[in-house]
């Protein structure tokens, strides 16, 4: 109970300077933590992601590994969208069937982890406190 | 980790949840079964509209003599069974996962809200125990059953909690969460936790002999 | 604590205990549980979260406060649980302790039932821890006597046959003074009403049976009582675990109207024989409803009241109590219908006990337990404090209540507790206040 105040206050520090980051600098090399100012106020704590550590150690020298291309709902694995972020295509609250901001995260992070066998699963080893 | 949290999550989830549907089904089946067979003079009286008038009568607060006689377990005991159903099936981070598997989705408890939630359900538990272990006619009929129950149902929701805080190592924490609900789903079908299949039935019964037979409330 | 600590020395209790062997016990209480008992019993004992609520009901409890043996869920706990987790394996002296705990310390009231949020049926436990209790020959002497006259005689208090029908002619004959014309029809066929008694009215209450004459005689009903056995309604057996016994009763009771051809059978103010007939021994053979319809006194007072036939000279000065019989209560609901009875009866005040109506608190005789004679006598008034209290707040002089057991008991809980009070049956009103013939 002690920690819910601080907790939001930290969250709604986090989120304004996330926020900020997001908005004024676009060089990946900055990325620590994934933000995007769509989701408005944060659920949990930012997923921590080192942009340039994290392809490090994965080994990921192809963009459109993540920033895949698609529409209507059909990924495309061939069209790189590097520079896009991914807010621009989906959406908070989607219409229809296409895929939710929230869930392109999780599915994009999570899926490929359980496949390498590597990388965090459960919530808190992204959203970490 | 990963290993372990796949396991946990996949094959041990798949079998604590099977567990609990079908050895549910099943106690159900089998009890249904007995009954008509060696309490054919019991079953014969069961009332829809008697056992829905007793059940309804006994979910109003305060309502049944039973809770008016006992005002803090009653205040506990309600607290404690709608946070323990509802934190669980509406807790954003259960509901990721339905999603993450199964693609579902649907309508979550705000993070704050739950975590006091989990509170209530921890004190509720610390109100039980106090009572097995300070009220004399609790003290005097409980037995290792009891206590195993009430342990199987504390440990999801003080782990649960413990992880959403990232207190201690998450990663052991999680994997101990996960494993603890699923210890509780198992356990529902053959331990006192039971009378979350039963109990429906047991105070039917009772709604329908009272109703039907000695048309006399029973609440 | 426990009925161990407590054990009250009872010839039949001991001599039954005295021919038990371990193997005997074993082999009869697991014959009991699986060929009599299923899934009641098994969800019962499953899911009982022991969370002590029933304590609140029981007023055993209510009078031994501090002392968790006598709750229901405390009972239970050292009864039947330790022959479901022993599977039987138990002693002979523990078949002591649990048969006095079941015969004398719980009267199957059923008042648990609304305390009890799952809605375990304590009283249904019990009377399968009396029914393995009989089958081992451990049961209380006295009202093993009841039980062994039933078997002989059909009737619970050793009434020979003629000894039934000649209380029958004198109280005809008695009251033919003050009724002149009045009869208690035998055996005759095709009357509207069947009116059984307990066998304890003709043995030592007979004026009940003159006052139930001259109502019948006032209103003009077409009745009968049955010269042949099957007059008594009673059932110690019920109580005492003897189903087989029970089932006979009951069936000569039908059968008795039956053969008459009888319209209804209306029973006498007692609560354990509308228990019996109404509600337990119908279900053991196998009827779901009763072949003849069933009435307690208290409705069928009430239907004369309705329909105008019985007319007060004056009417019972009041304030008075009523002390609801838990198995006409609990039992069948007749809580409004009593009290309707009583207004119309009584000039003044009802003052109410509390709790009451169907939350009332037994008056510790039912279920048997007077009918384990002297030796349990202390059990039940010290163990119905909650009862002396209750009639004591009222402040009456009258408790009215139409149960046979109920007066037992409240008879010597207003003894012991110099309450002053004195008890009456809606028949001793209603025949105290009727409008009577000028001879």
């Amino acid at each position: 109970m002690k920690r819910i105040l601080p907790l939001l206050m930290l969250a709604a520090l986090v989120c304004t300077s996330a926020f900020l980051a997001v908005q004024t600098v676009m060089a990946q090399d900055t990325i620590t933590k994934l933000a995007p100012a769509a989701f408005g106020k944060l659920t949990r704590p930012p997923a921590v992601f080192n942009h340039d550590k994290h392809n490090e150690k994965a080994k990921l020298e192809e963009c459109v590994v993540c920033h895949h291309g698609g529409a209507d709902g059909k990924q495309d694995k061939t069209a790189s969208t590097e520079g896009t972020p991914c807010s621009d295509c989906h959406k908070v609250k989607p219409a229809g069937k296409a895929t939710s901001l929230q869930r392109a995260y999780h599915k994009q992070c999570i899926a490929c982890h359980r496949a390498k066998g590597k990388g965090p699963l459960a919530c808190g080893q992204c959203h970490v406190r | 980790m990963n290993a372990a949290y796949e396991f946990v999550t996949g094959p041990l989830a798949w079998a604590a949840w099977g567990i609990f549907l079908l050895g549910s089904g099943w106690r159900l089946y089998s009890m249904r079964q007995l009954a008509m067979k060696k309490d054919a003079s019991s079953w014969a009286f069961m009332d829809l509209g008697f056992s829905l008038r007793s059940i309804v009568n006994w979910l109003i607060p305060f309502n049944a003599l039973g809770w008016r006689k006992n005002p803090v377990m009653t205040v506990t005991t309600f607290a404690f069974h709608i946070c323990l159903i509802a934190v669980p099936v509406f807790l954003v981070a259960h509901v990721v996962l339905w999603t993450e598997f199964f693609g579902v989705s649907y309508a979550t408890l705000p993070d704050n809200v739950a975590d006091i939630m989990t509170l209530v359900v921890l004190a509720a538990c610390l109100v039980f125990a106090g009572r097995r272990l300070g009220q004399k006619e609790v003290a005097y009929i409980t037995t290792g059953k009891d206590w195993l129950a009430l342990v199987i149902v504390t440990l999801p929701f003080l782990t649960g909690f413990l992880a959403y805080h990232q207190v201690f190592d998450y990663q052991v924490m999680i994997i101990a969460h996960i494993v603890a609900g699923e210890i509780m789903l198992a356990a529902i079908p053959f331990t006192r936790l039971s009378h979350m299949v039963f109990a429906a039935f047991t105070r039917a019964y009772m709604g329908s002999e009272f109703g039907g037979v000695r048309h006399a409330r029973d609440w | 604590m426990g009925i161990q600590e407590r054990l009250i020395e009872d010839v039949g209790l001991r001599r039954g205990v005295s021919q038990l062997t371990p193997e005997k016990i074993e082999k009869v209480v697991n014959a009991v549980l699986k060929g009599e008992t299923g899934a009641r019993l098994k969800t019962y004992a499953e899911t009982c979260m022991r969370c002590g609520m029933c304590a609140e009901a029981c007023h055993f409890a209510g009078s031994h406060p501090g002392d968790p043996s006598y709750t229901p869920a405390g009972k239970v706990h050292q009864t039947m649980s330790v022959l479901l987790d022993k599977k039987g394996r138990v002693d002979p002296d523990f078949v002591y302790g649990m048969a006095q705990l079941a015969y004398t310390e719980c009267n199957l009231c059923r008042r648990c039932v609304h305390l009890c949020p799952i809605g375990i049926d304590t009283a249904y436990i019990m009377s399968t821890v009396r029914r393995i209790c009989h089958k081992l020959g451990v049961t209380p002497q006295y009202m093993q006597d009841t039980a062994h006259s039933h078997a002989s005689t059909f009737n619970q208090m050793w009434v020979k046959d003629d000894e039934w029908t000649d209380s029958l002619m004198w109280q005809e004959d008695e009251a033919r003074e003050e009724f002149p014309g009045l009869r208690i029809p035998l055996d005759k066929e095709g009357a509207d009403i069947y009116y059984s008694v307990i066998a304890p009215e003709p043995k030592f209450r007979t004026q009940l049976i003159y006052q139930a004459a001259a109502i019948m005689h006032m209103a003009g009903v077409d009745w009968t009582m049955p010269a042949q056995t099957g007059w008594d309604n009673s059932d110690m057996c019920m109580f005492s675990g003897d189903f087989e016994m029970m089932g006979r009763l009951k069936r000569q009771h039908f059968e008795s109207a039956q053969k008459l051809k009888v319209k209804r059978i209306v029973m006498g103010e007692c609560g354990h024989a509308f228990r019996s007939v109404y509600d337990v021994g119908n279900r053991w053979l196998g009827w779901r409803w009763h072949p003849v319809p069933v009435i307690h006194a208290v409705e069928f007072y009430w239907e004369l009241i309705q329909e105008g036939k019985i007319k007060l000279a004056k009417k019972f000065p009041g304030p008075v109590t009523i002390q609801d019989p838990c198995n006409i209560v609990r039992g069948r609901g007749l809580q409004e219908k009593l009290r309707e009875v009583t207004r119309f009866l009584v000039d003044g005040d009802i003052i109410e006990m509390h709790p009451n109506r169907e939350h009332n608190y037994c008056c510790a005789a039912g279920g048997g337990v007077i009918n384990c004679g002297p030796p349990f006598k202390n059990v039940r008034v010290d163990g119905n404090l909650v009862k002396a209290e209750q009639l004591k707040a009222t402040g009456v002089k009258t408790v009215i209540t139409p149960c046979h057991n109920c007066h037992g008991g409240l008879h010597d809980i207003i003894h012991h507790h110099k309450l002053g009070m004195e008890l009456k049956f809606l028949s001793d009103i209603i025949y105290e206040c009727m409008e009577k013939p000028e001879v």
